[in-house]
C-alpha cells in the first residue's frame, strides 16, 4: 500500500501544481466577483445552447458517415485500404487552424453557403471521421462474425443485417466514438474563431473573449464552469454506457475478412464520397493554393524564412517550427513518464473495494484536464507561475508543460486499458522466475503493449503540435509555435501572408502524413505463422 | 526501450531543475512589452542602445487589448520594465490597475477615418460621400466594409465615433440602417483593408472601407497620385502611451527607453514604422504623408470612457448583428 501511495506521488504533484493549483488560481478571481450573474443571463445559456446543438448535429452526421465507412474499412477488405485509413487519420492528427484555413478555402471558393456555421459543422465531421472510424472499426473487428453470417445466409439483406445485428452488438463503440466526438466539438476553439471570422460565439470563443478582451474573469469563469460540467457529462457517458478499453488504435491489425463484394455498394459509394470530397478535398485546395497564391510555390515556401509582408510575425514560420518541434519533443516526453506511470499504477491488479474507488476517482482526476478550457487554464499560469516559487513564465518550458498536462490523458487512455487487458499469467511466471516489479514491468508489461506505446507517444507530439488555445495567450513573443503564427498569417492577410500560410499548412500536412504512416507500419503485427509451416 | 525511458526520465528531471532555478535578470537589459504591431528598425534600436547603454529586450504580447490584459492581470509581477503602445481607449483601465509607475507618456497618434477607392468611384460617375452620415443613403448600398468593433480596435474606434455623433439613444438606429444597406463587416481591419477594400493590393469589391487617414499614403501609383483617400470628418483619434511598469526590476533603464520614444528620431521613423503620426508636432512628415495623407479634420469621441463601457456597447450591438 505505502510503495503505491508512493508511486502515485510523482504523477499527483505533477498534477497538483500543473493543473489544479493554476486552475484553482484563477478560478478563485473569477468567483471573487458577480460570476454567478452570467449563470442566469439569457446570453450565456443561448451561446451554451449553440455550442451543444452544433456538437450533436456534428457529432451525429459524423456517426452517420463513420459506420458504413467502418464496414468498409475493417470488415472488408480491398487493395489500398491501408492507405485510405492513413488518409482519413491524418484530419484528426492536424492542428485546427490548418483544418480551419483548408474549410475557409472551400467556402470562399465554392460561395455557396455563406453561414459559417454550415462550414464550421462540416468541418468538426472533416476533424472526428477517423476517431469515430477507427472506433467503431477495429471494435468490430474484433466481434465475432458468426451471428451476421448466420443472417446473411438466411437471407436478411446486408442493411438488415447491419441494422438489427451489427449495430446492437456494436453499441459499446458507438456510444464511445459519440462521447469523445461530442466531447471535442464542444471545446472546439482555433476552429470556431477562423471559421467563424471572430463572429460566431461559442463557449470557448466566448470564454477566451471575456478573458482576453474585456477582462471579464467572473464571465470566463462561469462559462468554464458550465463547460467543464458538459465535459463531465460526456464523460459519464462513456465510462458508464461505452466499455473503458476501447482504444483508438493507430495500428491496422488485420483480421481475417472478406473482399468487397457487389452488395457492399452503398457503404463503398458512401465511403468513397467522403474521402475524396470531405477528406482529400480541404487539403488539396491547401496545396493548390501553395502553388498558386501571391508570389507562387517556391517564393511562398521561401517567405517562410521572413516576418510575413508588414512584419505581422515576430519570428519566422520556421523559427516557429524550431519552437513547436522542441516543444512537442519534451511535453511528449512528460506525458508518457507521467501517463505510463499512472497507467501502471492504474492497471496492478486489486481486491479491496475502497481501493476500486480509490481508482476509480484517480482515473477521473486524471482525465479532468481534457474537459478544461485550454484559455482558462493558459490564463491560471499567467497568475500562478510569474515568480516565486515557480517562474515558469520566464522560461520557454511554460509552452511544453502546459501542453504535456493536456497530453497526459491521452496517454493513459492509451497504455492503461492494453496494461489492463494484459495476460496476468505471463507477469506472474515472471515474478515467480525472480524478476522483480520494475523489471518485470520494463522488461516484460512495457514491450507487450508497445504498439500502444507508439501511438500514445504520437498523439502526445501531435497534441503539442497542434495546441492552439493555450500557446495563444503563452507563447509570445520569440516563443511562437506553428499554429499561433499561422493564425496571425490568416487573420491578418494581405501581401505575401496568405500564400505563406498556405506553404506552412502544405508542411505540416506533410508532416503529418508521415508520422501517421510511419506509426500504422510500426503497429503491423508479426504475420501469423502459417498453419503449414510449409506453405 | 530501457535506455529509451532512462533518456527521457533524464530529460524531465533537468527541465524541471531548469525551471526551478530563477532566472537572473541583468540590469544592463530593459525589457519593453509591447503590442503585435510595433515596429521599430535595427538602426534605432542600436542608437538606444549606444546611447544609454541598455541592451532593450521585445516581448510583444498580442494586440492592444490582450496586452493590457496581460499586464493587468500580472502586475504583481510584471512581465517586463516598460509597455509601448496602450492607447487611449484603454488608458482608463490601465490608470484604474495602476499598472504603471507615474504616468503613461502620449507618443504617437492615428486617426479612424473612411477611405475610399477614387478610381472606383470616377469610373462609376458616382460622387464620394462626404461624411459618415451618407453612408446609409442608397447610392452606396453595399458598397461599405468595416471591422468587428468586438475584434479591432479601429472596429470600436467606429463604434464609438457613432455613439459620440448619434448618442446613446440613436446609434443602433444608424447600425440598423447601415446594415440594411448592405454593411459589410469583418473580424480584423487586415481582412478589411487588405481584402475586400478595393482600393488597395488585395481588388476587394467593396470602395469604402473603414481604415486610418494615414492609408493614403500607402496606395500612390506610379502616376505619382494615391488611388484612395480619407474622409477626413468626424474621425476617431487613437493615441498611444508608453510607461514605466510598477515593479520593474530596471525602473531607470524603463524611464530611458521612456524618453527615447519621445525623442527625435524615434519620432520621425514613426510614419514609416507604423503608419502613425508623431506626437510632436515640430516633426516632420514624409512627402507621400504631406500631399495625401494628412491627418483628419475634425474628431470626435474623445470624451467618450470607452474601457468603461465597451461590454455593454458590445451586447447592444451583438444583439442587433447576430
Amino acid at each position: 500500500m505505502s510503495k503505491r501511495l508512493a508511486g502515485w506521488s510523482i504523477p499527483l504533484i505533477f498534477l497538483g501544481v500543473l493543473f489544479f493549483w493554476p486552475l484553482a488560481n484563477i478560478l478563485n478571481r473569477g468567483f471573487a466577483g458577480d460570476w454567478a450573474l452570467h449563470l442566469v443571463d439569457l446570453r450565456d445559456w443561448q451561446i451554451t445552447w449553440f455550442t451543444v446543438w452544433q456538437a450533436l448535429v456534428s457529432t451525429a452526421i459524423t456517426l452517420v458517415l463513420a459506420v458504413p465507412s467502418a464496414y468498409i474499412l475493417y470488415r472488408k477488405s480491398f487493395p489500398g485500404q491501408r492507405l485510405v485509413r492513413s488518409l482519413i487519420t491524418i484530419p484528426f492528427m492536424l492542428p485546427t487552424i490548418v483544418v480551419a484555413t483548408g474549410f475557409t478555402i472551400f467556402r470562399d471558393a465554392a460561395n455557396l453557403w455563406s453561414d459559417a456555421i454550415v462550414w464550421i459543422i462540416a468541418a468538426h465531421v472533416f476533424l472526428n471521421y477517423a476517431l469515430a472510424v477507427r472506433t467503431i472499426g477495429s471494435y468490430w473487428m474484433s466481434l465475432d462474425l458468426q451471428t451476421e453470417e448466420a443472417a446473411a445466409l438466411s437471407g436478411a439483406g446486408r442493411l438488415r443485417t447491419v441494422w438489427s445485428i451489427s449495430l446492437p452488438q456494436l453499441q459499446p463503440a458507438l456510444i464511445s466514438a459519440t462521447a469523445s466526438t461530442f466531447l471535442y466539438c464542444t471545446a472546439s476553439y482555433g476552429l470556431i474563431l477562423v471559421l467563424g471570422g471572430g463572429q460566431v460565439d461559442s463557449l470557448e470563443t466566448e470564454i477566451a473573449a471575456a478573458a482576453n478582451t474585456l477582462l471579464d474573469l467572473p464571465k470566463a469563469s462561469a462559462l468554464a464552469l458550465i463547460q467543464t460540467m458538459l465535459s463531465v457529462v460526456a464523460f459519464g457517458v462513456s465510462q458508464t454506457g461505452g466499455r473503458s478499453n476501447i482504444g483508438i488504435e493507430l495500428g491496422d491489425h488485420d483480421g481475417e475478412v472478406k473482399r468487397v463484394d457487389r452488395k457492399d455498394w452503398p457503404a463503398f459509394l458512401i465511403t468513397a464520397a467522403v474521402v475524396v470530397f470531405l477528406v482529400a478535398a480541404p487539403m488539396i485546395q491547401i496545396f493548390w493554393k501553395a502553388a498558386t497564391e501571391g508570389a507562387g510555390l517556391v517564393q511562398n515556401f521561401a517567405n517562410l524564412t521572413s516576418l510575413g509582408t508588414r512584419n505581422v510575425l515576430n519570428i519566422s514560420v520556421v523559427d516557429a517550427g524550431l519552437n513547436s518541434l522542441r516543444n512537442m519533443f519534451i511535453s511528449a516526453t512528460i506525458a508518457l513518464v507521467i501517463g505510463v506511470t499512472v497507467s501502471y499504477l492504474l492497471a496492478q491488479p486489486t481486491k479491496s473495494r475502497s481501493q476500486v474507488l480509490v481508482n476509480r476517482v484517480l482515473d477521473v482526476m486524471f482525465l479532468l484536464p481534457l474537459g478544461i478550457s485550454t484559455v482558462v487554464l493558459g490564463f491560471g499560469y499567467l497568475v500562478t507561475f510569474g515568480g516565486y516559487p515557480l517562474p515558469l513564465r520566464e522560461t520557454w518550458l511554460i509552452v511544453p508543460l502546459i501542453q504535456s498536462v493536456m497530453a497526459v490523458p491521452l496517454v493513459v487512455r492509451l497504455i492503461y486499458p492494453a496494461l489492463a487487458a494484459l495476460d496476468r499469467n505471463h507477469i506472474e511466471a515472471a515474478a515467480t522466475a525472480g524478476a522483480n516489479r520494475w523489471q518485470s514491468f520494463w522488461l516484460i508489461e512495457l514491450p507487450m503493449v508497445r504498439f500502444s506505446l507508439y501511438t500514445a507517444a504520437a498523439f502526445a507530439a501531435l497534441v503539442s503540435l497542434g495546441e492552439f488555445g493555450a500557446a495563444s495567450l503563452l507563447a509570445y513573443g520569440d516563443q511562437a509555435t506553428l499554429p499561433t503564427v499561422l493564425y496571425s498569417l490568416i487573420s491578418k492577410p494581405g501581401g505575401d501572408n496568405y500564400g505563406m500560410a498556405m506553404a506552412a499548412s502544405t508542411f505540416i500536412i506533410v508532416l503529418t502524413f508521415a508520422v501517421v504512416f510511419v506509426i500504422s507500419r510500426e503497429n503491423r503485427p508479426e504475420p501469423k505463422p502459417k498453419r503449414n509451416g510449409l506453405a | 526501450m530501457q535506455k529509451l525511458f532512462k533518456a527521457a526520465a533524464v530529460a524531465v528531471i533537468s527541465s524541471l531543475a531548469l525551471a526551478g532555478c530563477a532566472p537572473t535578470t541583468d540590469p544592463k537589459t530593459v525589457v519593453l512589452v509591447t503590442h503585435d504591431s510595433f515596429v521599430i528598425s535595427d538602426e534605432l534600436i542600436q542608437e538606444f542602445e549606444t546611447t544609454s547603454g541598455y541592451e532593450l529586450k521585445l516581448v510583444k504580447a498580442g494586440d492592444t487589448g490582450s496586452m493590457t490584459n496581460k499586464l493587468i492581470l500580472t502586475k504583481d509581477q510584471p512581465i517586463g520594465d516598460a509597455v509601448f503602445g496602450i492607447d487611449n481607449t484603454l488608458l482608463g483601465l490601465a490608470e484604474e490597475n495602476a499598472i504603471t509607475d507615474g504616468e503613461l507618456s502620449p507618443i504617437d497618434f492615428g486617426d479612424v477615418c473612411f477611405n475610399y477607392d477614387i478610381d472606383w468611384f470616377a469610373a462609376k460617375k458616382l460622387p464620394v460621400p462626404k461624411n459618415v452620415r451618407e453612408l446609409t443613403e442608397s447610392k452606396y448600398r453595399g458598397l461599405t466594409v468595416v471591422s468587428h468593433p468586438a475584434t479591432s480596435s479601429s472596429g470600436m474606434a467606429f463604434l464609438a465615433t457613432t455613439i459620440a455623433l448619434f448618442g446613446e439613444d440613436g446609434y443602433l438606429n444608424y447600425w440598423a440602417k447601415l446594415k440594411n444597406n448592405g454593411l459589410k463587416v469583418v473580424a480584423g481591419w487586415e481582412d478589411a483593408y487588405f481584402t475586400e477594400f478595393s482600393g488597395s493590393s488585395g481588388k476587394g469589391k467593396y470602395p469604402i472601407v473603414l481604415s486610418y487617414s494615414s492609408s493614403p499614403s500607402a496606395e500612390v501609383r506610379d502616376n505619382g497620385k494615391s488611388q484612395t483617400a480619407s474622409i477626413r470628418t468626424d474621425c476617431y483619434r487613437q493615441t498611444e502611451f508608453a510607461g514605466v511598469l510598477s515593479g520593474a526590476k530596471n525602473p531607470v533603464a524603463a524611464r530611458a527607453l521612456v524618453e527615447f520614444f519621445k525623442s527625435q528620431s524615434f519620432q520621425a521613423a514613426l510614419p514609416a514604422n507604423m503608419y502613425v503620426y508623431p506626437i510632436d508636432s515640430s516633426t516632420a512628415l514624409p512627402e507621400a504623408w504631406t500631399k495625401f495623407a494628412p491627418a483628419a479634420l475634425t474628431l470626435v469621441g474623445e470624451e467618450l470612457d470607452v474601457a468603461g463601457n465597451r461590454k455593454d456597447w458590445l451586447k447592444a450591438w451583438s444583439a442587433l448583428f447576430e
